[in-house]
């Protein structure tokens, strides 16, 4: 193995201008995030199915394990935490959004804080 | 039968890690579902909606593939579809080009090694320029092109090809990815049982996908891979010693070679011209009739010209052109090539295309049992799919073995 500082770099960009799908912009590189994030769900998928296989091959039935598996209050519990955990994250925005209206923020007060800011 | 196809592995190519392998495997199942999926969708939408909005507009339906193209380029469904396939191409060389990042020093030690011990020849000359319609844009959105080099002695864009195309073919060119060639070989052997050429030449060959078969059914034969790409050729000859061939290599272009008058008994092209340029391609012609031997065998494989297709056929075709940096993929398709063997010196009424049977059938391996590659090969040809079920079309022309005669 060479040194990492001394590894080349593959190219990663096709030369040639990317048509613009979508007239409103950001859409495109939206789309692209979402299926980028679909392959990568797929690889864990993947990745999952194969922690059941080696298990097996090991003679653990990891798969039926997970079917039989019984969630005691512990689980229960920790499982519902994650999800609301997650679901804020990802409604961040909308998060955001109520916050912003209840200190009644604007974009005419964010500009207002950067005039003031600016000489006081 | 789901297509499970998986390329057979050798020296040349990267051991992908689990989570690479996977990122490959959906760029290719997404390919799959693309034509499974969302391909079929087009056709109603076009019928539907499209067509009759641009009647509307224009007081008479749309007569060919640049009228579908206006009806159908604004329409969401199109869109999604469109944009989905480019982020699909994307995303293949994407997943690819983690395996060759991670390796590429290695890969390039190893194919060092296994030219060295290869008795055929390498040939790259010192300040060889490709022609401008192989480095204006890259290619099928090819990161870098044939022809980019990032270091010393590279190979990336030549293992990228490798890989990437089994992923954009998903597959049904085979293990090797050699179905072409493969098919034109026993097109030949059935069709001219007694053809014994000496030489060979596999114009714009790549990294050598198609040049390998000619070696196989013809082990007597001297074969030639040329083309334009320095990393691919000098990938193409590592790859034939790893896979136990001596094919000798040179980046050259096929408009104008270093070989002598009548060297080659058979000069054959894979997917090669559409991505040429509208005065090369006459020149590529005139080329093979130079190199070929009286009697000599001139074959290239591309997909079909437009005129043997509908106008919804071409205008999918066509996206390639719009979409996937194929400057020269709808052009090509309207070029005359009988016309354009006549002119480069091939009797008139010599040229002719005719239907390769695609050779698929006899592969064996991962993925391909008899069930998945039967149902390859009596498919229906789909427009979008890189290849049409049953055979190629392929352009064959014969240089007279009487050459006074024939003048």
């Amino acid at each position: 193995m060479t040194e990492a500082t001394d590894r080349p770099h593959v190219i990663k960009d096709a030369k040639g201008k990317r048509p613009q799908f979508y007239e409103q912009p950001g859409i495109d590189q939206l789309m692209s995030m979402v299926m980028v994030l679909a392959g990568e769900v797929c690889m864990l998928r993947d990745r999952m199915d194969a922690q059941e296989r080696v298990a097996k091959a090991h003679g653990i039935d990891l798969a039926a394990g997970i079917e039989a598996l019984a969630l005691d209050e512990a689980a229960l519990q920790a499982r519902e935490a994650y999800r609301q955990d997650f679901l804020d994250r990802l409604f961040y925005l909308a998060r955001k959004e109520a916050n912003e209206a209840k200190a009644e923020e604007s974009d005419e007060s964010y500009r207002a804080t950067i005039a003031d800011i600016a000489v006081n | 039968m789901l297509n499970c196809f998986q390329q057979a592995h050798h020296d040349m190519l990267p051991r992908p890690t689990h989570d690479e392998a996977s990122r490959q495997e959906f760029a290719k199942s997404l390919k799959g579902f693309i034509q499974s999926g969302l391909l079929p969708g087009l056709a109603p939408v076009y019928q539907t909606r499209a067509a009759r909005g641009f009647e509307r507009e224009e007081g008479r339906p749309p007569a060919d593939r640049r009228d579908i193209r206006k009806a159908m380029v604004g329409d969401p469904y199109f869109k999604l579809y469109a944009s989905i396939n480019r982020i699909a191409q994307e995303l293949l060389w994407e997943s690819t080009n983690l395996s060759v990042e991670r390796e590429l020093p290695e890969l390039i030690e190893r194919a060092k090694a296994l030219s060295a011990a290869s008795k055929a020849q390498l040939v790259i000359p010192e300040g060889f320029v490709p022609p401008r319609y192989v480095t204006a844009l890259d290619i099928h959105c090819m990161p870098g092109g044939y022809a980019s080099e990032v270091c010393e002695d590279d190979v990336s864009v030549g293992v990228l090809y490798d890989r990437g195309v089994f992923l954009y073919s998903m597959g049904y060119g085979g293990p090797h990815n050699d179905d072409m060639g493969r098919s034109v070989c026993n097109y030949i052997k059935r069709n001219r049982p007694d053809f014994a050429p000496r030489r060979i030449l596999d114009m714009g060959c790549t990294v050598g996908h198609s040049t390998l078969p000619y070696k196989e059914y013809f082990p007597e034969a001297e074969v030639w891979g040329i083309d334009v790409g320095g990393p691919c050729i000098r990938y193409a000859h590592a790859r034939a010693a790893a896979l136990g061939h001596e094919v000798n290599f040179a980046q050259m272009n096929a408009e104008e070679t270093s070989f002598p008058d009548g060297h080659f008994d058979l000069v054959v092209s894979h997917i090669l011209l559409h991505e040429t340029s509208g005065k090369a391609m006459p020149r590529i012609f005139k080329e093979a009739y130079r190199l070929l031997s009286p009697g000599g065998l001139m074959i290239h494989a591309d997909l079909p010209p437009f005129d043997l297709m509908d106008p919804f056929t071409q205008f999918i075709l066509d996206n390639e052109t719009w979409y996937n940096n194929e400057p020269f993929w709808g052009a090509m398709r309207d070029m005359d090539q009988i016309a354009l063997s006549e002119a480069a010196g091939f009797p008139k009424g010599e040229a002719r295309f005719t239907t390769a049977p695609m050779a698929i059938m006899e592969f064996m391996g991962a993925g391909y049992d008899a069930e998945a590659t039967e149902s390859v090969a009596d498919r229906e040809f789909t427009a979008g799919e890189y290849a049409p079920g049953g055979g190629w079309e392929v352009l064959i022309a014969q240089k007279p073995v009487d050459l006074a005669a024939a003048a």
